[in-house]
C-alpha cells in the first residue's frame, strides 16, 4: 500500500520521546530522585501514548514515513510505520512503559545509567520497528545491540560481568555477519534495501547461491539474538545477570528484535514464494524444531528461575520461526502473533521473579517453597503465565499454539503438531513443579512429613511496592483478556491478519 | 579567472611561510608562537572551505606555478577527491596545533618549543602540497619535507627512546624516500617529463615496460614504507607511540593517510587503465599485503599494554582497509578507501589526543591504569568512546559507512577472501576498542589513581578532541554530503 505513505514526523518524534528521560537525568538535580526517576517513565508513556495515536491511521491502510538521512539515494534511513512496524511497537513500547515504571522501585544503585541506558535502547529498539529498509535496521540495531550491554551488567558482579563479555562477543560477531548479508543484499538486490510487501529480491537479478547466501548469513545474524539454538550461548547467562525489568526485556523485546528482522527478511525482503523456490525454509523449519524440543530440555534442568526462564524463552522465540518456516497463512499468523503473546507472559514471568528476588532473595527454584503465601498476588500471575506457556485456554499461549498447529496442517506437515505438543508437555513439566513448590510445598515439609501446622500465613495485598505489582498484575490480566479478545482494535490478531491476509490471500 | 584559483597554492604556501617566518617571532616573543602559528593554518583551512563547490564535477583545477604550461612549469591540480583530502589535512592539523599549545608545555623543554611550531608548519603544509602537486618531482620533494620534519618531530622531546623511535624511523624512512627518487628518475628517463598529465598520455606509448614495471614496484615500495604497509610497517609503532600526541595524531590520522593516497594518484593518474594490466600483479602483491596487515595488525593491537602503540597498530590494521580498498579497482572500493582517510583519520587523531589527556593529566600510558577512567576523565573517555566506535565500524559514525563501501567495492571486485578479511579487522578492532571501553566506564579503578585531581583537562585539549569525535558522527549522518560526489570522482579516476 505504498500509495497511501504520508508524510509524518510522529514516528521520529515517538523515537525521541524516551530521550526525555536523559534529559531529565541531566536537567533535575540529584535530590529530586523521585521526580528525575518518574520523568524516565513518563517518557516511556508519553512515547506509548504517541504511537497509539497512530492506530486509527494504521487501521486505515496508511503508512507514514520520515527521511531521516541518505548515504545516497538508494541508500537512507528513512523511518516507516505499517502495519506490521506498528505492531511491534505498541507491544514493545508497552512493555518498555511498565518495565521502567517497575524498575524505579526496583533498581538501587546507579539509576543515573540504568535509566539512560534503558531510555536509548527503547529508542533504538522502536527505531528498528520503524525502519523502512535493511539499512535502517542494521543501523537501529546495532546501537540498540551495544546500547543494552550496561543494562546487562548493571549488578556489576563476576557473574554479570562475565556474562556481558559473552554478550558481546555474541553481538560482534553477529552484527559482523550482519553487515556482511545487508552489503551483499544491497549487492545483489540492485541497490534495493527497502521493504516490499511480497519481497524485494528476485532470481532475476541474482543467482541462486548469492540469494541463499544473503538469507542464510541473515538468518545466522539475527539468529544470534532470535536465541535459534547454536547461536544462543549468551542468552541463558545474560538474562540470569541482568536485573530483572532488564531481562524482562531482553526475553520480551530485544530477542524479538531478532525475530522480526528474521520476520522482515522472509515477509519484505525474500517473499514466500522466493523462500519456498529457495527451498530455505526447511532449514529454517528444522533449526526451530530443535531449538524448541532442546531449549525446553534445558530448561528442565535448570533449577536458577530465571535461567529456566531463559532457557524457555529460547524455546518460544523459536516458535515466531516455526510459524514463518510453515509457509502457510495459519502458522504464519500464530508465528508474528506470538510475538506479542511471548513479551507479554515472559514479561509478567521475569517481573514476577524479580518480586520473588527482592521480597525474599531467592533465586532457586528449589528453596521456593511457600512463597506463594508470601506473595501470593505475584504468584497467582506467575501461575496465570505459567499455565499459559503450556497453551491452556483461554490466554495467549493457547492462540499460538492453536494457530500454529493450524498451520502446520495447511502446510500438510503435522510432524509440527508433534513437536508442539512435545514442546507443550515440556513446558507443563518445567513450569508446573515452580506452581507447585511455590503454593502446595512449604519450608519443614521434608523433615516433618505432614507440614499442614507449618503453612505460611497468607498475606494480601502488602507483598511489595505497587510499582512491582501493578505491571505484573496488568501483563497477567492482558495475558487472559487478549487471549480471549484477540480481535478487539489494537489487539494482535486485528493487526497481524492485516498483513498475513496481505501475503497468503 | 577568478581569485579562487590562486587558492591551492595559497593553501600549501602559507604554512611553509609561516614555519619561515616562525623563529623571528620565537626569538622576540616566544609566548606568541602557538598562537601565531594558528594563523597560517586557520588561513588555509578557510581558503580550502572557499574552493568546496568551484570545482566541477569530474573535472579538476590546474594551477601554473608562476605562468609557466604544464609539462615544464610545475603544475598544482586539485581535484574533488583531492581538494576533499587537503580539507581533511587542514582541519586536523589545525585541531592538532591547538590541542599542542598545552600539551607541548608539558612535554617538551623551553628551547625546542618554537622549532617543534616551525616543523609542525613545516609538515602540515608539506603535507598539503603532497597531496595537491601534479608533479612527480614535486611529489618527491614534498615528501621529503614531509618525512625530514616528522623525523624530527618524533625525537622533539629528545629523550633516549624518542631518539631510537626516530631513528628506526629515518633507517626506513630514508631508503625509501631514495626509492621513490629512483623512480621518478626511472620514469623521466623513459618518458622525458615529469607531469602527471603529460605522464600517463607518454607512458602508454613508450615501450619500456621492464624499467615502467620497475618504477612502479619502486613507488609502491617507497610509498609503502611511508605509509606503512605491512610488511614495512616496522618503524610506525614506536614513532607514533613515543611522539608526542599530537604528532602521533598527524602521524597517524593524515601522514600514512596522504602516502597512501599518492600511491592512489600515482597508480591512477599516471599508470592509468592503459597500464593496468602493467601493475595489475603489484596491485594483486599489494592486497595480500594488506589483507596481512589488516589481520596482523589487528592482532598485535589486542596484545598491547601500552594504549599509544595499540592505537599505533589499530592504524597498521586500518591502512590495511584503506589498500584493500584501492586494489579492489572499483568505483566503490576506491570511494571506501577515501572516506576511510577521512573517518580514520578523525577517529585516530582523536584516540591519540586522548590517549595524550590521560598522559597529561595522570601520566598514565598502560591500559591497565585506564580503569575507571571515566570517573575523572568524562569528557575525555566519552570522546574516546565515540572514536572507537568509529573505529570499529559502528553506525552511526562515519567508520560505518567507509566500511560498508570497502566491503561493497570488494564484493563487486568478486574478491570474497579480502571480504572476509575486512570484517574480521572489524571484529578484531572490536576486540581491541570494547576492551579499553569496558576499562573506562565499567570497571573501578583503584581509589587512589584517580582521586587527587577531579577534573578533566584544559579546554583547550576537549574541545580539538570533541571536534574530531563529532565529526566522526558528523560525516556518519550527513554521508550524503561527500559520497555521491566521491563515488562520481572515483569513477572518474577509474
Amino acid at each position: 500500500m505504498p500509495d497511501k505513505s504520508t508524510f509524518s514526523v510522529i514516528p521520529l518524534i515517538v523515537i525521541l520521546l524516551p530521550w526525555i528521560s536523559l534529559l531529565a537525568i541531566l536537567a533535575f538535580p540529584k535530590k529530586a530522585e523521585r521526580l528525575r526517576l518518574w520523568l524516565c517513565a513518563l517518557g516511556s508513556l508519553a512515547s506509548f501514548g504517541l504511537l497509539f495515536s497512530l492506530l486509527p491511521g494504521i487501521l486505515d491502510g496508511k503508512t507514514y514515513t520520515i527521511k531521516l538521512a541518505s548515504v545516497v539515494e538508494s541508500l537512507e534511513m528513512r523511518l516507516t510505520v505499517d502495519t506490521l512496524g506498528f505492531y511491534f511497537a505498541l507491544i514493545l513500547a508497552f512493555l518498555w512503559m511498565l518495565a521502567t515504571i517497575y524498575s524505579i522501585s526496583y533498581i538501587d544503585h546507579k539509576h543515573n545509567r540504568f535509566f539512560a541506558f534503558m531510555a536509548m535502547c527503547e529508542s533504538f529498539i522502536l527505531g528498528c520497528a520503524f525502519s523502512a529498509n535493511m539499512f535502517t535496521y542494521f543501523i537501529f540495531y546495532e546501537m540498540m545491540t551495544f546500547g543494552s550491554y550496561p543494562l546487562i551488567i548493571h549488578e556489576e558482579t563476576t557473574i554479570a560481568r562475565r556474562a556481558g563479555y559473552k554478550y558481546l562477543v555474541y553481538a560482534v560477531a553477529a552484527g559482523t555477519v550482519l553487515f556482511f548479508a545487508i552489503v551483499a543484499h544491497y549487492f545483489w538486490g540492485n541497490g534495493e534495501l527497502g521493504f516490499g510487501s511480497y519481497g524485494v529480491l528476485s532470481l532475476e537479478f541474482a543467482s541462486r547461491a548469492a540469494l541463499t547466501t544473503i538469507f542464510f548469513t541473515y538468518l545466522a545474524g539475527f539468529g544470534v539474538k532470535a536465541a535459534i539454538m547454536p547461536l544462543h550461548g549468551w542468552v541463558p547467562d545474560a538474562h540470569p545477570a541482568a536485573p530483572s525489568p532488564a531481562s524482562a526485556l531482553l526475553s520480551g523485546v530485544i530477542l524479538k528484535a531478532g525475530a522480526f528482522g528474521i520476520i522482515r527478511v522472509c515477509f519484505n525482503v525474500f517473499g514466500t514464494d522466493l523462500l519456498r523456490e529457495l527451498g530455505v525454509y526447511v532449514v529454517m523449519a528444522v533449526l526451530a524444531c530443535i531449538t524448541i524440543v532442546v531449549a525446553s530440555v534445558f530448561a528442565l534442568t535448570q533449577d536458577n528461575l530465571k535461567r529456566r526462564l531463559a532457557y524457555s524463552s529460547i524455546g518460544q522465540v523459536s516458535y515466531i520461526i516455526l510459524g514463518l518456516a510453515m509457509l502457510a497463512h495459519d502458522g504464519a499468523l500464530g508465528g508474528v502473533m506470538h510475538l506479542t503473546h511471548h513479551a507479554l507472559m515472559k514479561g509478567c514471568l521475569f517481573l514476577c521473579a524479580g518480586v520473588i528476588l527482592v521480597k525474599t532473595g531467592k533465586k532457586n527454584i528449589s528453596e521456593m517453597a511457600g512463597v506463594g503465601y508470601q506473595l501470593p498476588i505475584t504468584m497467582i500471575c506467575f501461575s496465570v503465565c505459567a499455565l499459559a506457556m503450556m497453551g491452556t485456554p483461554p490466554s495467549v499461549g493457547f492462540i499460538t499454539k492453536w494457530l500454529l498447529g493450524s498451520g502446520a496442517l495447511q502446510a500438510s506437515l503435522p510432524v509440527y503438531i508433534i513437536i508442539l505438543l512435545v514442546s507443550a508437555l515440556l513446558n507443563a513439566a518445567y513450569f508446573l513443579p515452580i506452581i507447585y513448590i511455590a503454593f502446595f510445598r512449604w519450608e519443614g515439609d521434608e523433615v516433618e512429613g505432614h507440614g499442614e501446622t507449618h503453612r505460611p500465613k497468607l498475606v494480601f495485598g502488602k507483598e511489595a511496592d505497587h510499582k512491582l505489582v501493578v505491571p505484573i498484575v496488568i501483563l497477567a490480566l492482558l495475558v487472559v483478556v487478549v487471549g480471549i479478545w484477540s480481535n478487539v482494535t489494537g489487539f494482535p490478531y486485528s493487526l497481524v491478519s492485516r498483513v498475513v491476509n496481505v501475503i497468503f490471500p | 579567472m577568478g581569485a579562487w584559483r590562486h587558492f591551492p597554492i595559497f593553501m600549501i604556501t602559507l604554512p611553509l611561510l609561516g614555519a619561515v617566518l616562525m623563529p623571528f617571532l620565537g626569538y622576540l616573543r616566544e609566548r606568541w608562537v602557538p598562537y601565531a602559528a594558528l594563523l597560517p593554518l586557520a588561513a588555509s583551512t578557510l581558503l580550502g572551505f572557499l574552493l568546496v563547490g568551484r570545482i566541477p564535477a569530474g573535472d579538476h583545477l590546474s594551477y601554473h606555478l608562476g605562468g609557466w604550461e604544464p609539462p615544464f612549469g610545475i603544475e598544482i591540480r586539485v581535484d574533488h577527491v583531492g581538494l576533499f583530502l587537503m580539507l581533511v589535512v587542514c582541519a586536523i592539523t589545525l585541531l592538532a596545533l591547538v590541542y599542542s599549545r598545552r600539551y607541548i608545555e608539558k612535554e617538551v623543554s623551553p628551547g625546542r618549543r618554537t622549532a617543534y611550531y616551525v616543523l609542525y608548519l613545516l609538515m602540515s603544509g608539506a603535507m598539503l602540497g603532497f597531496t595537491a602537486t601534479g608533479d612527480i618531482f614535486n611529489l618527491f620533494v614534498f615528501m621529503e619535507i614531509l618525512a625530514l620534519s616528522s623525523y624530527a618531530l618524533v625525537a622533539i622531546t629528545g629523550n633516549r627512546n624518542a631518539v631510537r623511535a626516530a631513528f628506526k624511523y629515518v633507517l626506513m624512512g630514508a631508503p625509501s624516500s631514495i626509492m621513490v627518487l629512483l623512480a621518478v628518475g626511472f620514469l623521466y628517463s623513459v618518458t622525458g617529463t615529469l607531469n602527471m598529465a603529460d605522464l600517463a598520455s607518454r607512458i602508454a606509448e613508450s615501450g619500456y615496460t621492464e624499467v615502467l614495471v620497475v618504477s612502479y614496484i619502486l613507488f609502491v615500495i617507497g610509498f609503502g614504507v611511508k605509509a606503512a604497509l605491512f610488511p614495512l610497517h616496522m618503524w610506525l609503532p614506536d614513532a607514533h607511540s613515543i611522539a608526542p600526541s599530537p604528532i602521533s595524531a598527524l602521524l597517524s590520522g593524515l601522514l600514512v593517510e596522504v602516502c597512501a593516497f599518492a600511491l592512489v594518484r600515482i597508480t591512477f593518474s599516471v599508470f592509468t587503465r592503459s597500464a593496468t594490466d602493467l601493475v595489475g600483479g603489484t596491485a594483486d602483491a599489494v592486497g595480500v599485503a594488506a589483507a596481512a596487515a589488516v589481520l596482523y595488525g589487528g592482532i598485535m593491537a589486542i596484545t598491547q599494554k601500552d594504549l599509544k602503540v595499540m592505537i599505533a597498530y589499530s592504524t597498521v590494521s586500518h591502512i590495511g582497509y584503506i589498500f584493500l580498498g584501492i586494489t579492489a579497482f572499483t568505483a566503490e572500493g576506491l570511494t571506501g578507501a577515501m572516506y576511510h582517510m577521512l573517518d580514520h583519520g578523525l577517529a585516530k587523531a582523536c584516540l591519540f589526543l586522548c590517549a595524550g589527556n590521560f598522559i597529561y593529566l595522570k601520566g598514565y600510558r598502560r591500559i591497565e591504569e585506564l580503569r575507571g577512567a571515566w570517573r575523572q576523565m568524562p569528557w575525555t573517555c566519552f570522546a574516546f568512546a565515540l572514536a572507537s566506535i568509529s573505529v570499529i565500524g559502528i553506525p552511526p559514525t562515519a567508520g560505518f559507512i567507509s566500511k560498508w563501501y570497502l566491503i561493497l567495492g570488494n564484493i563487486r571486485a568478486g574478491k570474497w577472501l579480502y571480504t572476509i578479511v575486512l570484517l574480521s579487522g572489524s571484529i578484531l578492532a572490536a576486540v581491541y576498542c570494547l576492551r579499553i571501553i569496558y576499562y573506562m566506564f565499567f570497571q573501578a579503578g583503584k581509589e587512589e589513581a584517580w582521586e587527587d585531581a577531579s577534573r578533566d583537562v584544559p579546554p583547550g585539549m576537549l574541545v580539538p578532541v570533541w571536534a574530531l569525535s563529532l565529526g566522526t558522527l558528523f560525516f556518519g549522518v550527513f554521508s550524503y554530503l561527500l559520497i555521491p560526489s566521491l563515488l562520481k570522482a572515483s569513477a572518474y579516476l577509474l
